[in-house]
């Protein structure tokens, strides 16, 4: 037995040196402070340390569980990050297939810069943009939609509880839709020029390339981005919900991270703040491993 | 060919380098926890002998300091006053200075038990029961005497003591007190050229003002032909201070609490709200109120006042100074009104404002000192000198010196803001790039009303509150004022009350939201529901908690 | 019969150019024009920004906010400060994540799963905040540079984008000849994969990139002197003027300089967005090799 690890040791140990320094990194700086884990099940006491605190088992937990907020922020955080899902995650793939398909190179360079852009601006600006262009009063892009009848005259998209989640939504996906068609087009980038030839011969038009050659070609992308996302079911990036907030639609935007912000961080209770987000992690990781487990059953893809 | 080899190089070179990095930390660890508790040690002992040493040989001991400033301050190493207060107290202080996030921070700095010596404009109350034994306890030092202005102000206003004081008696973050500061932060400004221009009258009530604005949005007042471009009325959020008026009397109001016949209530559930927000429904359905009060950022609610070259927007809104409120071009259209009660049979004894002035002269915990500081003398003799009545003024409003140019001593005893040298800079902009500015430790006693000559923005702040003046008198006469600031809660009750409000506010801003903005709602029919859900979230209890901890403040006071 | 089939497969084709050209033109309008706003706000007078009046062309042209940050020293500091993390953190993480995407994708390497799975883990839990400050304290690395060289030197994300295209566009048959030959790992990945692999290796080197220059968290947490701030922490400093004089105006002070600092925010915006905005076109070159890789493989 002994003998068998040296010799695979001995055969395998270039490797090793090779993935050393990424796991050195996560060891010291992932592994390293898990121990603040035990926060969540402990009374925070300064005075005795980090983990000293008086041990309360599920408490806290318990605290959240009863909380009227559970609900609501459990409900808010689903329903958002389900629909930038559903609608944020194919809008990339057909980017990359557009910007793959233009013929005029020059074209094709303008867009795929144009369409980078967004991603390289924060979330603050982003956010400050959203109130300028989608002002119920003065904003360029919400008068342009209301006298092209798409939204009733007098829907103010920054304050209606309605407007909220599709707003988030769609300015997830001009943010970031062209920066996440990136890793598809590289992909596609990767695709056998015999393929195409093939299918030529075989009469398919530019159209039908796509669907034969082309998607196919990206399902693994696909595959294992969707495995993450997955991840993510209850995860919503904390900062831009946080800005975009106010007294109007606070009871569709109240999220498990701005939850945990407000209470965790600004009203220093360490401990509820952590439970809170330990469950939010146990769920996210609970759906990942759905995701990897149908994932490797049915198309052999899997993220481990 | 070239290029790519000199790629491999750099790869390459950056292999090693990450290799070894990775080796370094992971050996780094163990050593480093190790070393570190041994210069800890050493640093300890060296600091003392630094002390005798700087003590003796008249060296400058070295302290690090922390501000949390403002965006608008500049590098308070170029503050001659600082400066020139260091030097004095033969202090060298290295600053950290932090302007933006500074609440995200600290409670990770804290946690981890790492702050630098004195912590200016960086703590709350509620911090030093949370990260307990991390700060130093002041109240000896008072005591012993080494803080003599600290001790001076506490005898002049032994509240701030009991302010400060936690339940042991012990002091961990001082606060600062300031006289010549006015009673209320917002004044309701009319646009009087509009109301001339369409020969209306000035309103004495509400529902006066409720016809006034009713034309000022159908008749054009600024006459420009477009009918459509005047808001009305305009604020930011939710109007407490006019709230004051339908006869809730907001002494000193926190979170919505004030205190009524000795009692704690919250203005959310009380009759009064309920009338204040049929009222403001009613004119929000008449298209009276900007449509974007709630979600629009405090920087366009400040520039749509500023009208379009002389051309005002805006009819009727609240703010801290007409300068600031409508800018140079239009500011001298408006005037400021007084307390309007309801109707034309309200009582006129029922009708308040807010009222602030506890709010607005005191602050609690401006500066803190590390337990772990390792010349406690410096540091406690420099955080005193910040009260000494010249220095004081000197850190709200800007350094008496030739280079800072911002205060001037008349030589007489008294002393005038100078206004800014940049002449292209407003003075409220100038004061807090040169200052420390509010929030800051200072003691500007009762008398400095006499001494001090401020400058022409303070001074119509306080003019432009004249209307205010006989509520405001009446409220002081008559009302209980609600001393928040003042009351001290432990651990648990800060946990529970800081809890249920976050619940609390979740129910209330969205419900006045939703009234205000939806005239279909019947608020008079939800009503009983409302204030039933809010009690049960939490409302009941805090309550009861801050009632319990009035109780305690009165008796200690007595 | 050919020359109809032809014809009719050109038709459909033109048909499909002109309809992703459109969708294409449309992607580049509705991106395009808030960037474009922003922009002509930048110079525009900000009162009539504010109130809507700026739409297609700037109105009331000044620079006041371009000049307002050419005065900065501390803008210029960051600049310098970003560059030399975004530089040098980007070959760090390159360094550390490459060799270990391609370990990960051996397929033959028996402990590859249960690494895999020490990775994935670390996206999902962690210690929290506080201890992952007082390991940096420990590591004496607060108030350094070089906790924003070192932290986040592998992003698992990145690690197994590199790992999937290793594994799907790399063939086997060339590293089954190269054990032939007596290569060895390292060689085969230094001379073979990465040569075969610009492609992601300027997809993860832009993510790398990017996500240093726009890193503002490990900055905010970390470090306390004013010299080693980067470039984010500047422009927060700068855009969060608006609300901490939102936050003072509780007694109504400093919002005087209100009308100035909206123009400076859209000045800092467009100043320290286009330098990132430039490293793109650099790396669309090597974009544009993975294409001919691609092709010239098969």
């Amino acid at each position: 037995m002994g003998r068998k690890i040296f010799s695979a040791l001995k055969r395998d140990w270039q490797l090793w040196v090779m993935i050393l320094p990424a796991l050195a990194y996560i060891i010291i700086f992932c592994y390293g402070p898990m121990y603040g884990i035990q926060l969540a099940f402990r009374r925070y006491d300064f005075s005795k340390g980090l983990t000293g605190g008086d041990w309360v088992g599920l408490k806290y937990f318990m605290q959240y569980f009863q909380s009227p907020m559970f609900g609501t922020t459990l409900r808010n955080t689903f329903v958002i990050s389900f629909f930038s899902l559903i609608c944020g995650f194919p809008v990339p793939i057909l980017l990359a297939l557009v910007i793959n398909s233009l013929r005029q190179q020059k074209l094709r360079r303008v867009v795929q810069t144009a369409v980078y852009m967004p991603y390289f601006i924060s979330t603050v600006v982003m956010v400050a943009i959203l109130q300028i262009l989608l002002s119920p009063s003065t904003g360029v892009v919400s008068g342009l939609l209301k006298s092209s009848h798409l939204i009733p005259q007098s829907v103010n998209l920054l304050g209606t509880p309605g407007a909220f989640v599709p707003v988030y939504v769609l300015s997830g996906i001009w943010q970031s839709a062209g920066w996440n068609s990136i890793i598809f087009i590289a992909a596609l980038s990767s695709v056998d020029g015999q393929l195409y030839d093939a299918a030529r011969v075989d009469g398919a038009n530019r159209f039908k390339q796509v669907i034969h050659v082309e998607l196919p070609a990206l399902v693994p992308t696909i595959v294992i981005l969707l495995i993450m996302n997955m991840g993510r079911v209850l995860s919503v990036g904390f900062e831009k919900v946080f800005l975009m907030q106010n007294d109007m639609n606070i009871s569709v935007s109240e999220v498990i991270s701005t939850y945990v912000f407000n209470i965790g961080v600004q009203s220093g209770q360490f401990s509820f703040g952590s439970a809170v987000g330990l469950f939010n992690t146990i769920v996210n990781f609970v759906f990942l491993m759905i995701a990897n487990m149908v994932s490797r059953k049915t198309a052999d893809i899997s993220l481990m | 060919m070239i290029r790519k080899k000199w790629l491999a190089l750099l790869l390459a070179g950056c292999m090693a380098a990450g290799v070894l990095a990775g080796c370094g930390n992971s050996q780094g660890v163990g050593k480093d926890t190790a070393a570190s508790s041994d210069t800890s040690d050493q640093g300890g002992q060296s600091g003392e002998k630094a002390e005798k040493e700087s003590a003796s040989t008249g060296e400058k001991v070295k302290l690090t300091a922390l501000i949390s400033k403002h965006s608008l301050t500049k590098d308070v190493n170029e503050m001659e006053w600082l400066n020139i207060l260091e030097e004095e107290n033969g202090v060298d202080i290295e600053w950290q200075q932090i302007t933006a996030d500074w609440d995200q921070k600290k409670s990770v700095m804290f946690a981890g038990g790492d702050i630098p010596d004195i912590l200016f404009k960086a703590t709350a109350t509620t911090d030093f029961a949370t990260y307990n034994g991390l700060f130093e306890n002041l109240a000896p030092y008072i005591e012993a005497g080494d803080m003599p202005n600290v001790a001076g102000m506490f005898e002049d206003h032994p509240e701030l003591r009991t302010l400060c004081t936690d339940e042991n008696g012990a002091i961990y973050g001082l606060p600062n007190y300031r006289s010549l500061w006015p009673r209320t932060n917002r004044v309701l400004y009319i646009n009087k050229t509009w109301v001339d221009a369409l020969g209306l009258q000035m309103p004495s009530t509400m529902d006066e003002l409720h016809e006034v604005l009713l034309a000022f949005r159908d008749k054009d007042p600024n006459g420009n032909g477009d009918t459509t471009d005047e808001i009305p009325l305009d604020f930011n959020g939710f109007p407490s201070f006019l709230l004051g008026c339908f006869g809730v009397p907001l002494m000193n109001e926190s979170d919505g609490y004030y205190v009524e016949d000795g009692t704690v209530k919250n203005f959310r559930v009380d009759e009064n709200y309920k009338e204040f927000m049929i009222w403001l429904q009613e004119l929000y359905g008449e298209g009276l109120i900007n449509e974007e009060v709630i979600t629009q950022d405090y920087s366009k609610f400040q520039s749509l006042a500023r009208g379009e070259g002389t051309t005002a927007k805006v009819g009727v809104t609240l703010g801290w100074e007409s300068g600031d409120r409508f800018g140079t071009e239009v500011a001298d259209q408006y005037v400021p009104l007084p307390a309007l009660k309801p109707h034309a049979d309200s009582d006129e004894n029922e009708v308040y404002w807010g009222y602030y002035y506890d709010n607005n002269s005191v602050n609690a915990a401006t500066v803190a000192l590390s337990a772990n500081c390792k010349n406690m003398e410096a540091a406690v003799s420099f955080i005193d000198d910040f009260y000494a009545e010249e220095i004081g003024i000197q850190v709200l409003f800007g350094g008496m010196n030739e280079v800072d140019n911002c205060i001037q001593d008349n030589g007489d005893g008294t002393y005038t803001v100078l206004p800014p040298a940049d002449s292209s800079i407003d003075p409220g902009t100038w004061k807090w790039t040169n200052s420390f500015a509010d929030y800051s430790p200072y003691y500007i006693a009762d008398d400095m009303k006499d001494k001090l000559t401020m400058g022409e923005d303070m001074a119509r702040v306080l003019a432009e509150r004249e209307p205010l003046d006989p509520t405001l008198d009446l409220m002081e006469e008559k009302c209980d004022t609600y001393p928040a600031k003042f009351i001290n809660y432990t651990t648990d009750e800060n946990a529970d009350l800081a809890m249920n409000q976050s619940n609390i506010n979740n129910i209330v801003d969205q419900t006045y939201a939703a009234w205000l903005t939806d005239s279909t709602r019947n608020i008079e029919e939800e009503w009983d529901a409302y204030v039933k859900s809010v009690y049960d979230i939490g409302l009941a209890q805090n309550l009861e908690i801050r009632q319990t901890a009035y109780e305690r403040y009165l008796e200690a006071t007595k | 019969m050919n020359t109809t089939k032809a014809l009719k497969m050109g038709f459909s084709d033109r048909l499909y150019f002109v309809c992703v050209t459109a969708v294409a033109i449309a992607a580049l309008l509705i991106v395009l024009y808030p960037m474009y706003f922003i922009v002509i706000a930048s110079f525009s007078n900000s009162n009539m920004v504010n109130q809507g009046l700026v739409k297609l062309i700037p109105k009331g042209i000044n620079f006041f906010g371009y000049r307002k940050i050419m005065e900065r020293a501390d803008l210029w500091l960051g600049y310098g400060n970003t560059i030399l993390y975004t530089v040098a953190g980007t070959l760090l993480n390159l360094a550390v994540t490459l060799p270990a995407a391609y370990v990960l994708a051996q397929s033959r390497f028996k402990a590859r799963r249960f690494l895999m799975t020490l990775f994935v883990i670390t996206m999902y839990f962690g210690g929290g905040m506080v201890p992952t400050y007082m390991l940096v304290k420990t590591l004496h690395l607060t108030n350094s540079p070089y906790v924003m060289i070192i932290m986040g030197a592998v992003s698992v994300y990145n690690l197994i984008i590199t790992r999937t295209f290793f594994e799907n566009s790399i063939p086997v048959e060339l590293q089954e000849a190269a054990w032939l030959d007596g290569c060895s790992h390292i060689r085969y990945f230094w001379s073979i994969v990465l040569p075969l692999s610009r492609a992601v290796i300027s997809v993860i080197l832009l993510y790398y990139a990017v996500g240093h220059w726009n890193d503002f968290f490990t900055a905010l947490l970390y470090l306390n002197k004013d010299e080693y701030q980067p470039l984010q922490i500047i422009l927060r400093n700068i855009l969060i003027s608006n609300q901490a004089m939102a936050g003072t105006t509780g007694a109504g002070e400093g919002s005087y300089a209100q009308q100035y600092a909206d123009q400076v925010k859209f000045a800092v915006i467009i100043v320290s967005t286009v330098p990132v905005l430039c490293i793109y076109p650099f790396i669309q070159k090597y974009f544009e090799k993975g294409v001919m890789i691609g092709a010239v493989k098969g």
